[in-house]
């Protein structure tokens, strides 16, 4: 009965709003009138009568419908989109596509591969872990067609003849396209509904086959779109005189593996976020140990692939550079160089937050203290490297200061503006998260072979060897001609893939029976969940920026160098507006994946407080609950056992 | 009082995309405008030639974007101070306006020893100039380290002209055959 | 390394360093070095870093000490405990009102300062010295080449000492009718008229500038003026007159003399390749 007057309040509430909105929508639409222009009243005659001027009007209107029956038909070359206009629609449109289409394709890959963990060992977890993952797909997947399907009614409304040239040049690709994303669907059902009620080897055979086909999909639609970028093939009017040609075209290949690598970076930090969001909103120690889990491996996977993304990215611009030295120096020199200085912020915070993450993840590892003195010089090279990065080659200075510095070039900041600088500080960086993922692999294990001083030993001097090669030929840099400058790229990622190489094939070696202390999994820091959140913004809105980057190139062009762009929306937008229309498709995403979240947390709510259950009658002890069964780090093979998961629970360590 | 995670977590997606958008901001701000179309009259002296040449040079012919004028050390594209000179001399048989031609229309039929073929062919997209743009680039050329001789009439061995150091129309027809 | 002040650098590190063995308060720790690493960057250079570097460089150092507190449950208590208290304890409360006081009295200064600021029109990058014209230029109808082009009285200096003395004289006359208003009286660049120009006229004391250059460079300079820079020095608003307009060869070459004579500079000699 109480809540009764708290009802009819709440309605009163919206009644007086509505009233009010009315109200101030009335005020404001008579001001808007008494502001307005009314013609003098004097012209306003009440003449009946037939005037010269009305006679005109008739006529007028007589030949304008004269001229409608007879206008001819003529093709359209753009059509507008309102308000925003073409560009940003299709822009905002293709961008959202891409996003849940990276998200789609990577997925599975790692789902797959965990799946395999989890039938190669039968630990139950993996294969749980797998289907949490795949849970996410469905809903994205319809996304991705969503968009994908608005994005062609676009293309076609909007780009009408550019649509029709494209279908000239890649007509025979259509139909395979069409054929795969088929298969795409009928695999990525069967694989997630068929969860369970297929043998092991036939399920993973059809999570295979999904990530063979999706791969498909994507390396057809990157021909489409690099061929834009580096046409090839084609007449110089463009007539097509090869499709084949058309489809392998300059940067058809760096962009099929760039993305396949980015693709996995970006789909382990989105479902990394998904754990993190679970955690964040977990009621039991039971789901909180689950979600850090899951989140651990999501992140893992984001840093794997974001350590290869460079070079892949290096790969990639030289081929720019092949293709068309004009595009290149646009790209590094031109309009675009800016870009850089924003990639370099936004890349410099993914290692940061990658780091920190690993950092606070070794509060869950008994015995990680020992490792805690190597954060802060860890931070300091991370912010070194990361200010080297971010310095401009071209500072913005005020006119007093133009005038201090003698010119627009700094003394001593002009050293860190040029390439050698970057790539020394981008090698480091690297080489510093692999050190941070090593000491946390390390914080939960005491090698207990004979040798283990000097491998230890051997990894730091491997390091020390690696990094001075990277400095070195950086300093070099700076003596040498251009020529030789970019030749000196290859030795210094040499050194750092080598040294990572070499370090994780002693550190296998050592740890081979290792003593394990436990992991509780679920006894982390909630600002974790919230760099994992961090990180997987950061990747979106990189991915989007980048996109920009690689479609702006084009300029003016439609298909460069062959189909102009004579649309109003022709010329490149400043960085600005670029970046605003990033954040906004960047929102955008994420309001869509956070409904996906919401319907897969939906999906396991009930099946989940059963496992709870089970878990708790399993395990009665309240603290240092352990998901894991046999007491094993998901990345050591090695089993701990019962004994050390209770010791662990009665040998808490404060972290303080 | 608990933020819903929710709502932290809209908070915090905002304030980055923001943050992000703001270094966006930051930076220099340019829009890059498709070139446009310039009318050149047939009429015009060679002094004004040099000057519109100038123009397309620094502008929509995107030449500076490599090409430095008097700047030496270490140099990825050839240097074009005084290019007059020494286009007379680069290949045999070709007067300097032969070799500037050609280094516009085939810029990879000679390439300047120690340097990288690379520069795109001038009359074809993506830089796309006219041949009557092509003239005023080659006049402000010529008038770097010597005096311009072209005119609006003068006929390039790709226009329909002959080379002017080579004696006779057969090999120009054949050239143009090519 | 005469790029940085050492006399910065060393002192705050030294200081940074010994804070490390005195038991101080997180709040403290992060202070110092906020500070520290904002003095050397904004002061640690010779050449000033331009504002937006310097706020570039700390929002990193800001980001990278909030991380390193944030990693560590303890470093965060350190850090949010005396805040707490400084925010609820009543013996702070003077303290707490001045702060609440001074933060909008703060950002007021800032947008009173903002609004005051004289306008200033926007920098463009130039070249000081744009390399010379690789063509040969004209004044008065001889032809300069000025890779090659020296000063044709340099070597009266070790030939006839007493010529040389002359025409130094004369260059000193020249100069005093011409070139001091906005050179200044003893070449430092600050003559009566140099307030009103931009780019300001030339510092010839400075050792940065005629100690750098051949005299076939200041000849061009001279000669051509303002007027004559080439279009890669950027947009150009340079005050200084084509001086060939007014003075003889012989003048300008011999006000050349004069110029060195007076900074005890020596000019930049032709590099023969």
């Amino acid at each position: 009965m109480k809540r009764k007057p708290g009802v009819l309040l709440i309605g009163l509430g919206v009644l007086a709003f509505v009233a009010t909105m009315i109200g101030a929508f009335r005020l404001a639409v008579t001001f808007d009138q008494r502001l307005a222009f009314h013609p003098p009243i004097s012209e306003r005659g009440e003449a009946e009568e037939w005037t010269p001027r009305q006679e005109a009007l008739e006529q007028q209107r007589q030949e304008e419908e004269e001229a409608a029956r007879t206008k001819p038909y003529e093709e359209e070359e753009y059509r507008a989109f309102p308000k925003v206009g073409s560009r940003v629609a299709i822009w905002v449109v293709a961008q959202l596509h891409l996003l849940f289409a990276a998200f789609v394709l990577a997925v599975p890959m790692f789902a797959v591969v965990i799946e395999w963990i989890g039938i190669r060992t039968g630990d139950k977890r993996y294969d749980a872990l797998a289907y949490e993952f795949t849970k996410l797909l469905s809903v994205s997947f319809s996304l991705t067609a969503t968009f994908g399907a608005g994005l062609t009614f676009m293309l076609i409304a909007l780009y009408p003849k550019f649509t029709n040239y494209l279908m000239h040049v890649f007509s025979p690709t259509f139909l395979p396209y069409v054929l795969l994303f088929f298969a795409e669907a009928g695999f990525l059902y069967t694989y997630y509904y068929g969860w369970g009620k297929f043998s092991p080897k036939v399920h993973l055979f059809l999570g295979i086959m999904l990530n063979v086909v999706g791969t498909g999909i994507m390396v057809i639609a990157n021909a489409w779109l690099t061929f834009m970028m580096t046409p090839n093939g084609v007449s110089e009017s463009g007539a097509l005189i090869s499709t084949w040609d058309a489809v392998s075209n300059y940067t058809w290949m760096p962009i099929n593996i760039h993305r396949l690598i980015a693709n996995v970076a970006y789909g382990g930090s989105v479902a990394a976020a998904y754990a993190a969001y679970q955690f964040l909103q977990a009621k039991n120690d039971a789901e909180r140990a689950h979600y850090d889990w899951m989140g651990y491996i999501g992140n893992f996977v984001a840093i794997c692939g974001l350590l290869p993304l460079p070079f892949a990215g290096y790969w990639l611009a030289s081929e720019i550079y092949a293709f068309s030295q004009t595009m290149g120096l646009t790209m590094m020199g031109g309009a675009f160089s800016w870009l850089f200085i924003i990639q370099a912020v936004l890349i410099g915070n993914l290692f940061l937050f990658a780091n920190w993450y690993l950092w606070l993840g070794m509060g869950r590892i008994q015995g990680a203290e020992r490792f805690r003195a190597f954060i802060w010089p860890l931070l300091t090279i991370i912010t070194i490297c990361f200010a080297i990065w971010a310095t401009p080659r071209s500072i913005i200075a005020t006119t007093e200061e133009v005038q201090a510095m003698g010119g627009s070039s700094h003394p001593v900041l002009g050293y860190l503006g040029v390439m050698s600088a970057k790539n020394t500080a981008v090698n480091i960086l690297i080489l510093t998260t692999y050190v941070s993922f090593l000491l946390y692999r390390r914080s939960g294990k005491i090698p207990t072979v004979k040798w283990a001083k000097t491998g230890n030993l051997a990894q730091a001097i491997i390091f020390a060897l690696s990094a001075a090669t990277v400095i070195g030929y950086g300093i070099a840099g700076y003596r040498v001609d251009a020529a030789t400058r970019i030749g000196f790229s290859r030795p210094q990622v040499g050194a750092v893939l080598l040294a990572m190489l070499l370090v994780t094939v002693i550190d296998v070696l050592m740890l081979r029976g290792a003593k394990t202390t436990d992991t509780r999994w679920g006894k982390i820091r909630p600002l974790s969940q919230y760099l994992l959140i961090m990180l997987a913004v950061t990747f979106t809105w990189l991915m989007g920026l980048m996109g920009y980057l690689r479609s702006g190139l084009r300029l003016h062009w439609h298909v460069f160098g062959v189909v102009r762009d004579t649309s109003p929306d022709a010329f490149t937008p400043t960085l600005g507006f670029a970046t605003q229309v990033v954040s906004v498709t960047v929102l955008i995403f994420f309001g869509l994946i956070g409904f996906v979240f919401w319907l897969a947390g939906l999906s396991g709510k009930e099946s989940h407080a059963g496992e709870e259950a089970a878990a708790h009658a399993a395990h009665p002890s309240p603290v240092g609950f352990d998901p894991s069964p046999a007491g094993a780090t998901p990345m050591s093979s090695a089993g701990g056992s019962a004994p050390a998961a209770s010791a662990a629970t009665s040998s808490r360590i404060e972290t303080s | 009082m608990k933020i819903p995670v929710t709502l932290q977590l809209v908070i915090i997606t905002l304030a980055l995309t923001g943050f992000y958008t703001m270094v966006g901001q930051a930076v220099p701000q340019k829009e890059v405008h498709p070139p446009e179309v310039i009318e050149i009259p047939t009429t015009i002296s060679t002094a004004e030639m040099v000057e519109i040449g100038k123009s397309i040079f620094e502008g929509k012919g995107l030449c500076s974007t490599c090409h430095t004028i008097g700047k030496s050390g270490a140099l990825r594209f050839p240097d074009l101070a005084g290019i007059a000179e020494r286009a007379a001399t680069r290949k045999p048989g070709y007067t300097a306006l032969d070799y500037l031609a050609e280094s516009l229309y085939e810029p990879d039929a000679y390439v300047v020893p120690g340097f990288n073929p690379g520069m795109p062919v001038i009359n074809k997209p993506p830089v796309g100039l006219t041949d009557q743009e092509i003239l005023t680039v080659i006049a402000y050329l010529e008038s770097l380290g010597g005096e311009p001789t072209v005119t609006m009439e003068t006929k390039l061995v790709y226009t329909g002209g002959s080379r002017e150091g080579e004696a006779g129309g057969d090999e120009a027809a054949e050239a143009v055959a090519e | 390394m005469e790029q940085f002040n050492w006399w910065v650098i060393v002192p705050v590190f030294a200081a940074l360093i010994a804070l490390r063995w005195r038991r101080t308060s997180m709040l403290t720790w992060f202070a110092a070095w906020w500070i520290g690493m904002f003095l050397v960057v904004r002061y640690g250079f010779t050449v000033p870093v331009p504002m937006s570097v310097v706020k570039l460089y700390m929002g990193l150092v800001t980001a990278a000490l909030v991380a390193y507190v944030l990693t560590d449950a303890g470093r965060i208590r350190e850090v949010t405990e005396p805040l707490a208290a400084f925010m609820t304890e009543r013996r702070y409360l003077p303290y707490l009102a001045a702060v609440a006081l001074f933060i909008p009295a703060a950002v007021a200064f800032g947008i009173y300062r903002d609004m005051t600021r004289v306008p200033q029109p926007p920098s463009f990058a130039r070249t000081i010295h744009p390399a010379t014209p690789a063509e040969p230029i004209d004044v008065h109808g001889t032809s300069y080449d000025l890779g090659t082009a020296d000063n044709p009285y340099r070597e009266l200096e070790e030939t006839d000492p007493a010529a040389f003395k002359a025409r130094v004289e004369n260059g000193r006359k020249i100069y005093y009718e011409n070139c001091f208003y906005c050179h200044g009286d003893v070449m430092a660049g600050d003559g009566m008229f140099a307030h009103a120009l931009n780019p300001i006229p030339t510092n010839f004391q400075d050792p940065g500038t005629i100690a750098m250059l051949r005299e076939a460079f200041l000849f061009w300079r001279i000669a051509k003026g303002g007027p004559g820079l080439p279009a890669e020095g950027g947009p150009w608003a340079s005050a200084m007159p084509a001086w060939e307009n007014f003075l003889s060869e012989d003048e300008m070459w011999n006000v050349i003399l004069f110029l060195y004579e007076f900074t005890g500079h020596r000019p930049r000699a032709v590099e023969l390749h």
